[in-house]
């Protein structure tokens, strides 16, 4: 067994924003205030590190439908349990789609096809869902898929969820992967002023030591170097949209770095 | 299709208005909700009730399980049949259907609806985070997902494909926060007051996920609602203007838009697959995939074969829809048949869905102004269409109400996850 390595958590300087609050009991000033001291120390700290993957366990259990003694005497698989914390420390099993995520701490990046249609499933599917094949297993169908793509859909994010906020802004989207049928959402390392549908894009790990097991191990890349949008790409086409973008992209930078010291300029992360 | 056996009717609606933050709790909310609906129906006696079918999406964001029976209880209410109907965003329009067909199958008579949401007890992206968690939280959460994101990227796919603009986006914003103006129970007015805006704010306000601004968004909101509903035996107990309910359609799609790009189950659209409009270069792709709504396209396709409705454009007088953000309102007009695919933009720019147009859409404002507390929405909005059936929004909503004049028939969707639910009711009157 593998050994297990300690735990490192991000620390980040946060700072509290009090804004919210004013505007939700802003018809009157407050009568007793005993609760700002509390919100400076908890919101930060519950903004930070939920959904964040903290560990995981690859464990083998029986599987399958059936009576106790059938589903015991099918040999065992292995699935990936993961300990995943938001208001208690969840061990979530990935299932019969183990292996994706295996695959991710490896760099790899693969799906299902299924034996009856041919679809191939990227998410991958353990059944699929084609109603014509019952929900047929695939879960012992797996392809290798490149590391390559197409830009199904995407945005550029300047608010976001609490655990994903410090990383502000950001684009995510819908990736086609070569070879496979269906789309995978993923973050796209790609500035605003070159994103288009239908871009291809190479899907590129974190480090091998940073890896943790879930979608955000990866992340897609323009596949050509300073490719420039076609005139057709609807974020470019208006000059006025992409000016928008870009100064709501450096104030999110700005808010960004007042509230949890972090520079996430192009300059330092590089995309 | 199913023959059904009664008649059934809303009989009234009683509110507790929606705003950014109230001093009351869920329970003293609807409890205000339910002294209006007793005011709107003098005659209504709680031995009235046959059983109550409780609205509410979230158990988190109060930290409460079972709320329901909470609020049952609260209004003393506590003898009768009653449980929760949930579907995310769809929840307030799911319970009214399962409310409906409760009546139809005869088992009740008279059905209390109450819904409601507190959600902001925690801060605004904490709350996006735990509705987030309705989205797939394997596949689409990790990423930096969450509902504002999933629908803008589906709205610049449709957008890519068909060629409607920010701006048309903005016109959308604009229409819904100005007839939100004439609404006195809008968290908009309570907020902003009732000066209209104009596409100069709009381009002023803050961008969220392009090509959504701060004023194409749902807001958060705490509120209730209280609907009645019974079957036509009942109804002249309550009310002399009953609002009919003459058609019901449900329908759902995959959990994760990624996935219909290859949507077996809707394979069977294929006459409209061949669509596509002539400006569209690239890329091409089979309808819905992720930029239109087949959820609800099924579901209006159901109600319209119920109500017998061929051409909802001539046949609706007004629509509330359920657009937590401005491109679903724009898709909608597509997916419910209002115009033809790839045409949403039109219905904007010709204001053929502004008051005084064809079909006045969103009269009430909607979830981007006047209010969205969940498990109440597509109540309180249903309250609406009932004021404007019975010719009661001048008496309901002072001079100024946006009364569509002689309006007969309505139509309201419900809309849950990006699209994973979706239901359509039609709605007339005598």
């Amino acid at each position: 067994m593998e050994e297990e390595k300690g735990l490192t958590e991000i620390k980040l300087k946060v700072r509290s924003v009090k804004r919210e609050r004013e505007r939700k009991y802003r018809d009157y000033p407050a009568v007793v205030d005993k609760s700002t001291a509390a919100h400076d120390f908890w919101e930060p700290i519950v903004h930070l590190g939920l959904w964040d993957i903290k560990g995981h366990q690859i464990v083998k259990g029986p599987w399958g439908g059936g009576t106790v003694e059938q589903a015991k005497k099918r040999a065992p698989k292995e699935f990936m349990v993961i300990d995943r914390a938001s208001f208690a420390l969840y061990s979530h099993s990935y299932g019969l789609v183990s292996p994706f995520f295996r695959g991710l701490l490896e760099g790899k990046l693969m799906g299902t096809k299924c034996p009856k249609c041919g679809t191939v499933y990227c998410p991958p599917r353990a059944h699929c869902w084609n109603p014509q094949c019952k929900v047929a297993d695939c879960f012992d169908n797996w392809v290798d898929l490149p590391s390559a793509g197409i830009i199904h859909t995407f945005t550029v994010q300047c608010l976001a969820a609490a655990p994903f906020e410090h990383m502000l802004p950001f684009s995510m989207g819908w990736v086609q992967v070569d070879g496979a049928d269906t789309t995978l959402s993923m973050l796209l390392h790609i500035r605003p002023k070159e994103l288009f549908i239908g871009k291809k894009v190479n899907i590129e790990f974190m480090p091998k030591e940073s890896r943790k097991g879930d979608l955000m191990d990866l992340y897609a890349v323009a596949a050509i170097q300073d490719e420039k949008p076609p005139e057709w790409a609807c974020l470019q086409k208006d000059p006025k949209e992409m000016e928008s973008v870009e100064n709501s992209t450096k104030a999110t930078l700005e808010f960004i770095k007042n509230r949890y010291g972090i520079d996430n300029s192009p300059e330092t992360r590089g995309w | 299709m199913p023959k059904p056996n009664r008649r059934v009717a809303i009989c009234g609606g009683g509110i507790f208005r929606p705003d950014l933050w109230h001093g009351e709790n869920a329970e003293e909310g609807v409890a205000t909700a339910y002294q209006d609906l007793l005011r709107q129906c003098p005659n209504l006696e709680p031995d009235d009730i046959d059983a109550v079918m409780m609205s509410y999406f979230s158990d988190h964001l109060n930290q409460q399980l079972c709320m329901g029976w909470i609020i049952q209880d609260y209004l003393g209410l506590h003898n009768k049949p009653g449980y929760r109907v949930e579907s995310g965003g769809s929840t307030p329009l799911d319970a009214l259907i399962n409310a409906y067909y409760l009546i139809q199958s005869g088992f009740f008579d008279v059905i209390l609806i109450p819904g409601w949401e507190w959600m902001c007890e925690v801060d605004v992206a904490s709350t996006n985070e735990m509705i987030a968690s309705a989205a797939d939280t394997d596949w689409d959460f990790p990423v930096g997902g969450y509902y504002n994101a999933y629908y803008a990227a589906m709205e610049v796919r449709h957008m890519q494909l068909y060629g409607e603009t920010c701006e048309d986006l903005g016109r959308i914003a604009v229409k819904n926060h100005n007839n939100s103006t004439h609404i006195p129970f809008s968290q908009w007015l309570s907020q902003h007051g009732t000066a209209p805006i104009t596409l100069e704010d709009y381009w002023k306000s803050r961008l969220v996920c392009w090509p959504y601004r701060v004023l194409n968004n749902a807001v958060m909101s705490e509120g209730a609602c209280c609907i009645l509903m019974a079957a036509e035996e009942k109804v002249n107990r309550f009310t002399d203007t009953p609002m009919w309910i003459t058609g019901v359609g449900l329908g759902t799609d995959s959990m994760r838009p990624g996935d219909r790009t290859v949507d077996f189950v809707y394979a069977g659209f294929k006459d409209e697959a061949k669509i596509y409009p002539d400006f569209v270069k690239i890329p091409k792709t089979p309808y819905p995939d992720m930029a239109n709504f087949a959820s609800l396209h099924v579901a209006a396709k159901r109600a319209y074969a119920q109500a017998g409705i061929t051409n909802p454009l001539k046949e609706i007088d007004l629509m509330e829809l359920f657009t937590p953000y401005d491109g679903v309102e724009l898709c909608l007009y597509e997916d419910l048949g209002l115009c033809g695919r790839g045409e949403g933009k039109y219905m904007i720019r010709e204001g053929i869905v502004e008051y005084g147009g064809e079909c006045p859409v969103l009269l009430s404002g909607g979830l981007t102004s006047t209010g969205h507390p969940v498990g109440a929405t597509t109540l309180y909005y249903t309250t609406f269409l009932y004021w404007q059936l019975a010719g009661k929004v001048k008496e309901m909503c002072g001079p100024d109400g946006l009364q569509v004049p002689n309006a007969k028939r309505a139509l309201i969707t419900g809309h849950g996850g990006t699209g994973c639910q979706g239901g359509v009711i039609i709605f007339e009157r005598d």
